[in-house]
């Protein structure tokens, strides 16, 4: 499969864990949950696809995902890459511009919401790291 | 925070350099707010020598009453928080204090921006100052590194300097004007809020410019591998960087269709995700406007971010960018040069959406991209053609 995660389930679980601490974050759960941009992300190597929005108005998530497609709302930005390169960036190692010109992201829709996310979701880079520093050394990058 | 001690009107009318029937009379006509109670504290000195300065500078009584029913004159309290220059020092003493010549002296504080009446009010800090000055250049950092490192110091200081003034203004003393606060309620108001701020602005600036500081010399370590790596080595003071100017196509347009404010708003927001986005080794040195300056030793990656950008740009205003890399000549924190020059008329050449290099982006630029030629044009300014390219995603094959 050529990942470098271990398995599937290590990807999955890494990555909800992103996405909890994106939520649950004082700081980058509201201002994500108030950006209001669904997104979905396909991790080709994988054949994965994980469909992230902001928790509605009832709900206490600021953040909630699902890893399918088969979900009830409509993604405004889509994001391609490996799990190599969702794991570059959300350690902050991987810059989107450049990632895009040398194709290893591949974005459609509105593009431009998502880059708004950029500085709100930064904090999220140096907590990313923590996790694999406890366990999944092999990932730092 | 205790209560400061009660001033009469005597000593406040000498701490304001005026006759105590003078403040009476400015307190009688409504110049100068009157005290609470009778009691005159700092505060209310500061507005009285504030009103003092102004009348020297010869403005109306009417007029400075006018401007202190608007609360206009309060701002002035928040100079007593910093302190006063004392001319405890002549040039020629603080030359022979410091081992600086006086020359030297008054070159490093017209470097830094200061004005000629500070030469003649050197205090304790001054000397201080001058002092660290001179460990600097004994210590061994060329004199003409540090005179330029002084200008940059003066200039990012004036700059920072100013917008704290001015924020402090518009967001803070404006909307208590607007709310009709009090004069001396305002003064007292602003002033407390200025005596927990000032402590915090050079911790701050001293670990922001620390954390920078670490971040310019890790890319140093990197540039210097590099440029050794090249084997060309290039003169004293010169540079060989990768340029870009990026600016909104259609500016002035969406200024006149959706006003300043939209404009302004597009701008910033430009400005703000090009800084978001950029490679590690690049940065903005300035903006103009609409027009954004980035330099970054890598040209290859200078490159596929301005494309990838462009790419991010889906909305107008679109950007237009153009690309060059060169040699140039490093001043006081910017770049001089033909080759800047270049990299600019290069971007204008540009259109929405477009990214426009010169050959020698070309030749260092990866695979990924494609480059079509555009032809050998004559930029405005140069005298020989220029070779110009359109950079894009390679076609997927």
């Amino acid at each position: 499969m050529g990942s470098i995660f271990t398995s599937d389930t290590e990807f999955r679980s890494l990555m909800d864990q992103v996405f909890t601490l994106m939520s649950e974050d004082p700081d980058m759960g509201p201002r994500l949950r108030a950006a209001n941009v669904p997104q979905r992300f396909a991790f080709e190597d994988l054949g994965l696809v994980v469909n992230v929005r902001p928790g509605y108005e009832w709900e206490s998530e600021n953040l909630v995902w699902e890893w399918t497609d088969d979900v009830d709302w409509e993604p405004r930005v889509w994001m391609t890459m490996t799990s190599e390169i969702a794991n570059r960036y959300f350690q902050g190692k991987e810059n989107i511009a450049m990632a895009i010109a040398r194709r290893r992201i591949s974005t459609s829709g509105d593009v431009k919401a998502a880059l708004a996310l950029i500085p709100i979701t930064k904090p999220v880079f140096a907590l990313y790291r923590r996790v694999l520093q406890a366990g999944h050394e092999h990932l730092l990058a | 925070m205790t209560e400061p001690p009660a001033i009469s009107l005597a000593e406040a009318a000498r701490r304001a350099g005026i006759k105590p029937a003078t403040l009476r009379r400015w307190v009688d006509s409504g110049v100068v707010p009157r005290p609470q109670d009778g009691r005159w504290t700092p505060a209310s000195v500061s507005y009285a020598r504030v009103v003092a300065r102004l009348r020297k500078r010869g403005h109306t009584l009417d007029q400075l009453r006018d401007a202190s029913a608007q609360g206009r004159l309060a701002f002035g309290y928040i100079e007593d928080l910093l302190p006063t220059a004392h001319s405890d020092y002549t040039l020629e003493q603080a030359a022979k204090e410091t081992g600086l010549e006086p020359a030297l002296i008054e070159r490093i504080y017209s470097t830094i921006g200061f004005n000629s009446q500070a030469l003649r009010q050197i205090s304790d800090d001054d000397l201080q100052f001058l002092r660290y000055c001179a460990a600097g250049l004994a210590a061994g950092f060329p004199l003409v590194a540090f005179l330029q490192m002084s200008r940059v110091y003066g200039q990012a200081l004036a700059q920072i300097a100013d917008a704290e003034v001015r924020l402090f203004h518009l967001y803070v003393h404006e909307p208590l004007m607007r709310d009709g606060v009090p004069g001396l309620e305002m003064a007292e108001e602003m002033e407390g809020l200025a005596r927990e701020l000032l402590p915090l602005a050079s911790p701050l600036m001293d670990h922001v410019h620390r954390r920078f500081l670490q971040h310019f010399v890790e890319q140093d370590v990197i540039g210097h591998l590099e440029t050794d790596a090249m084997g060309e080595p290039l003169d004293l003071g010169r540079l060989r960087v990768a340029i870009a100017f990026a600016d909104l196509a259609g500016y002035t347009r969406l200024t006149e269709e959706e006003g300043e404010e939209e404009a302004v708003s597009a701008v910033e927001r430009f400005v703000e995700n090009v800084e978001y986005t950029l490679p590690e080794d690049a940065r903005v040195i300035k903006t103009i406007g609409d027009e954004v300056m980035v330099v970054g030793g890598d040209p290859a990656a200078l490159t596929d971010w301005a494309v990838g950008f462009q790419m991010l740009m889906t909305e107008r205003p679109l950007p237009r960018i153009g690309v060059h890399y060169g040699e140039t000549l490093y001043r006081d924190g910017d770049y001089y040069g033909r080759e800047v020059n270049l990299a600019a008329r290069v971007a204008a050449r540009s259109a929405g959406g477009e990214v426009i290099v010169t050959r020698p982006v070309v030749e260092q630029s990866g695979s990924h991209l494609e480059f079509d030629l555009i032809g050998e044009v004559r930029l405005k300014g140069f005298k020989e053609p220029t070779e110009l390219f359109l950079a894009r995603l390679a076609d997927d094959d």
